[in-house]
């Protein structure tokens, strides 16, 4: 007998076996309770608190909090920094972002946004670089070096050589602290080595883009740092 | 090997160094912080600072010695607190104008001419002026024969513009130095001139160039005003030109007209020559010597003759108007409307700072105005009456919702950042419920008495599964299918009736009987076209029609919006509501019945202390509920 003739006889046996088991199995009952009380594994305290997801940060205070980092700019001062030699290829205009972080329109009666949205969400990353980029600028590249306490953004030194965790950590942790509120060793366990993952990884292959960078590799991995906190969920949510 | 070492030190003294930069900044976490403390820290900055923490902030938070409960009291006061509860209400108000507002009969336009040495210059006039001479008797001061220009209400001007003749341009205008140019104005010759010896104007005053320029791009030292329009009068006297009939069609129009002179009306032809204050919207149509007053105070400027642009202020300001996200040419009609809604942001904002009884954002008499405000209330807003009113003898507003005497008399127009409080608007004032802003956003009576329903009481209007069928019963508190929300709205919107609809002119009691026995029906069912438009004739009987809007109750409709501020405010749902509002705000999250304890205790805290804001806030943030707000795993 064949290899294949073999197989078909099986599985009509198992049919066979199959049709059988069905029409002989006795009939379920589902009985009303437990014969037996269940015995109590233990206790716990029933959690009645409503339970809610992160709310966003309500847009007055993201650009408080955006001026701010920006140095205590009035709104229109900051535009004017932040638009810089480049017009508008690093910020538009207030104007074209106040809908889009969700402010309401009371003229219009139209209500503040609670949630996020691909629009804000991507105005959040264009304002972000913009003010990453400016601190760049003003804190680590300016001549002279400007003392730390003067500095936006990156209030450290710029340390020289190589960077490796031991002196990425502190660094990340001041910015950590800046956008986020709370010590970097607080974070969840992988934080800080990807951020370190994409310092080292932007800045190595920073001497091979195109166009060229204005920036340093070490300038543009800590602006990459930059760009991965203020466009981090927990500054934009609280 | 001894290159290596000196490098090897050199590496270790650069990063002790570096290190050192660091330290200062970047500081362990504080042994005793958890990472739900600093969350909490975070919230409440976001809360009370209207901003997240900075560095330093954070640093003094993980100092052993930081009370948090000292630092939470410390902040509940200042500006970022009142404006994150001012946000709250405005949230649910929305008090700001939309772009249909406008302030009617204060506007001056200016149509541009050529003077006898051909030079282009601006002639201000006002639509519809009334004037003695019949060949521009409520048309532009100028007949099309004697400037070549036809000029039209709301069109544009057609023709060919020609030389005015010295003669002509001295009998029909003259010169004025305006109060949007100099800050002296009132001065019999006013010298303070915007930009130069009147060198620091307010920042926030900033006419637009084309008020400032003239046609040759020089500085404006006067404008040009029509005669009537450039009167100083405080008191006019009603104009009756003789014209009693409109001409038939076909009839030849007087030389230099484009369409027939106005007819007189009938109050017009009764009341020929009486005096009439020259703020009032009859003396803007009855009158021809009451003009925009002393250095035109009673008008706002048009750069056009349409509706022009008068001022730069924002269209943006989410943080206040000390930083505006951009600072544009507005039209001038949206000029009051703008401060409106900033005395509402003020009153708001000083009921929190100052933490007053939360119950006078309704029934608070005090307000706050800036110079515009007080130009507004003096002049602009009487000349909101009368029209129909006249009929009933009211010629001009005998009960305004701000009482005009009651404006501090030294606040020029100009003065647009400084802010002074007025302890009494009047009798009638009744929190923000009397304010311009409420009353033009919200412009009928059931639309005021719904967002009362709805952001003090926190009740909707929802129909249950009501079937609407016809029904011509006009009582929508009898109409089935309308009855189960009208039931509750037609009383509340009664206490709007004496403040006409889309204005804020108010009807005294004493003129303006809720029933009025004066207005019946006629024998075809209609009223008198007198009562007609401020009486209903749905609501009318043989003993009299009803006030407009005050069929719900006309006990209520008496009571005025004070009455409802008052029947508001001491309901049982008041203070829950506020509690509800303000904890649902804080929270991020709509409330819940699982939240039932923690409002009680709310509201408690909230009534026992005199409905202040503060402790219903501070136990707000002390709550367990507030600092697991986003608990979900």
């Amino acid at each position: 007998m064949s290899r294949s003739r073999w197989a078909f006889s099986g599985a009509r046996a198992a049919v066979c076996l199959l049709l059988i088991g069905c029409v002989t199995a006795p009939r379920e009952s589902i009985l009303a309770g437990p014969e037996a009380p269940i015995a109590p594994l233990g206790s716990a305290p029933l959690d009645t608190t409503p339970k809610t997801d992160l709310r966003m940060v309500p847009p007055e205070v993201y650009l408080r909090t955006y001026l701010r980092l920006f140095g205590g700019l009035a709104p229109t001062d900051a535009q004017k920094a932040a638009r810089g030699a480049q017009g508008g290829a690093l910020f538009d205009s207030w104007d074209d972002y106040v809908s889009a972080l969700g402010f309401p329109d009371y003229r219009l009666d139209i209500p503040r946004q609670a949630q996020t949205n691909a629009f804000m969400i991507a105005t959040f990353e264009r304002l972000g670089v913009a003010l990453c980029d400016r601190a760049v600028e003003h804190d680590l590249r300016a001549r002279p070096p400007l003392p730390v306490e003067q500095r936006l953004l990156f209030a450290f030194d710029l340390p020289p050589g190589i960077v490796d965790r031991a002196a990425f950590d502190p660094r990340f942790d001041v910015l950590h602290r800046t956008f986020l509120g709370y010590p970097a060793a607080l974070a969840p366990s992988e934080r800080v080595p990807r951020f370190f993952q994409l310092f080292r990884e932007i800045s190595s292959l920073h001497p091979q883009a195109s166009p060229k960078s204005k920036f340093t590799s070490a300038e543009a991995g800590w602006a990459a740092v930059c760009y991965g906190l203020v466009r981090h969920p927990e500054f934009q949510l609280y | 090997m001894l290159i290596g070492s000196r490098t090897l030190a050199l590496l270790v003294i650069l990063s002790a160094a570096a290190l050192v930069a660091i330290d200062a900044r970047s500081a362990p976490p504080s042994a005793s912080r958890s990472l739900d403390d600093y969350k909490h820290f975070r919230i409440a900055s976001i809360d009370l600072l209207g901003r997240m923490p900075t560095r330093e902030e954070i640093a003094s938070f993980e100092e052993p010695n930081f009370d948090l409960d000292r630092w939470i009291d410390g902040h509940l006061g200042g500006p970022a607190y009142a404006e994150r509860l001012t946000r709250v209400y405005m949230d649910l108000l929305r008090l700001e104008p939309n772009l249909n507002f406008s302030t009617g009969p204060a506007q001056l336009f200016r149509q541009e001419i050529l003077d006898s040495s051909g030079k282009a210059t601006f002639v201000y006039f006002r639509a519809g002026q009334r004037r003695a001479r019949e060949a521009t008797d409520a048309e532009f001061c100028l007949t099309p024969d004697e400037s070549g220009l036809t000029v039209r209400a709301n069109a544009p001007t057609v023709g060919t513009p020609k030389r005015v003749s010295a003669r002509v341009l001295e009998a029909a205008t003259t010169l004025v130095r305006p109060w949007w140019l100099y800050r002296d104005y009132p001065d019999p010759h006013p010298q303070a001139r915007y930009g130069e010896s009147w060198a620091q104007p307010d920042p926030e005053y900033r006419p637009v160039e084309t008020l400032l320029l003239d046609r040759d791009g020089k500085p404006t030292e006067e404008v040009r005003v029509c005669l009537e329009e450039a009167a100083r009068n405080g008191e006019g006297h009603i104009f009756a030109s003789g014209r009693s009939k409109t001409p038939p069609p076909g009839t030849p129009l007087p030389p230099g007209r484009i369409k027939p002179a106005p007819v007189d009306t009938a109050y017009a032809r009764d009341h020929k020559g009486e005096t009439v204050p020259c703020e009032t919207k009859l003396a803007a149509i009855a009158s021809v010597d009451c003009g925009c007053g002393v250095g035109l105070e009673r008008c706002m400027p048009n750069d056009g003759i349409v509706q022009g642009n008068a001022f730069y202020f924002p269209n943006h300001m989410p943080l206040g108007s000390g930083l505006p996200l951009d600072s544009v040419k507005q039209q001038a009609q949206r000029w009051f409307p703008y401060w409106w809604s900033r005395e509402a942001v003020h009153f708001l904002d000083h009921l929190f700072t100052d933490d007053r009884d939360f119950r006078e954002i309704l029934t608070g008499k005090e307000t706050w105005v800036n110079g515009p405000l007080s130009q507004f209330y003096k002049t602009i807003q009487r000349g909101n009456c009368c029209g129909p009113e006249a009929g009933f003898g009211m010629l001009e507003e005998r009960e305004p919702l701000f009482l005009p005497s009651n404006v501090p008399a030294d606040l020029r127009p100009q003065d647009v950042s400084e802010w002074r409080l007025v302890q009494d608007r009047g009798p009638h004032a009744a929190g923000i419920l009397t304010m311009p802003m409420f009353l033009e956003k919200y412009a009928s009576a059931r639309a005021r008495g719904a967002v009362l329903y709805n952001a003090f009481l926190c009740k909707s209007f929802t129909a249950g599964n009501a079937a609407l069928g016809p029904s011509d019963e006009p009582n929508l508190m009898k109409r089935p299918g309308c009855q189960s929300c009208h039931t509750s709205l037609e009383p509340l919107a009664a206490y709007f009736a004496r403040v006409e609809p889309g204005s804020f002119v108010f009807l005294p009691e004493s003129l303006f009987p809720a029933k009025n026995s004066k207005c019946k029906k006629d024998k075809n069912g209609h009223l008198s076209g007198l009562c007609n438009p401020l009486y209903d004739v749905a609501f009318a009987d043989d003993g009299g029609a009803v006030l407009r809007s005050a069929y719900g109750s006309l006990s209520h409709a008496d009571a005025t919006p004070a009455g409802a501020a008052v029947d508001i405010t001491s309901s049982p749902e008041f203070a829950a509501c506020a509690t509800q509002r303000v904890a649902s705000s804080f929270l991020g999250r709509a409330t819940t019945t699982d939240d039932t304890k923690l409002l009680d205790s709310l509201t408690r805290t909230f009534v026992t202390s005199g409905y202040r804001m503060r402790p219903l806030v501070a136990g707000i943030l002390r709550s367990a509920e507030y600092r697991k707000a986003n608990n979900a795993p």
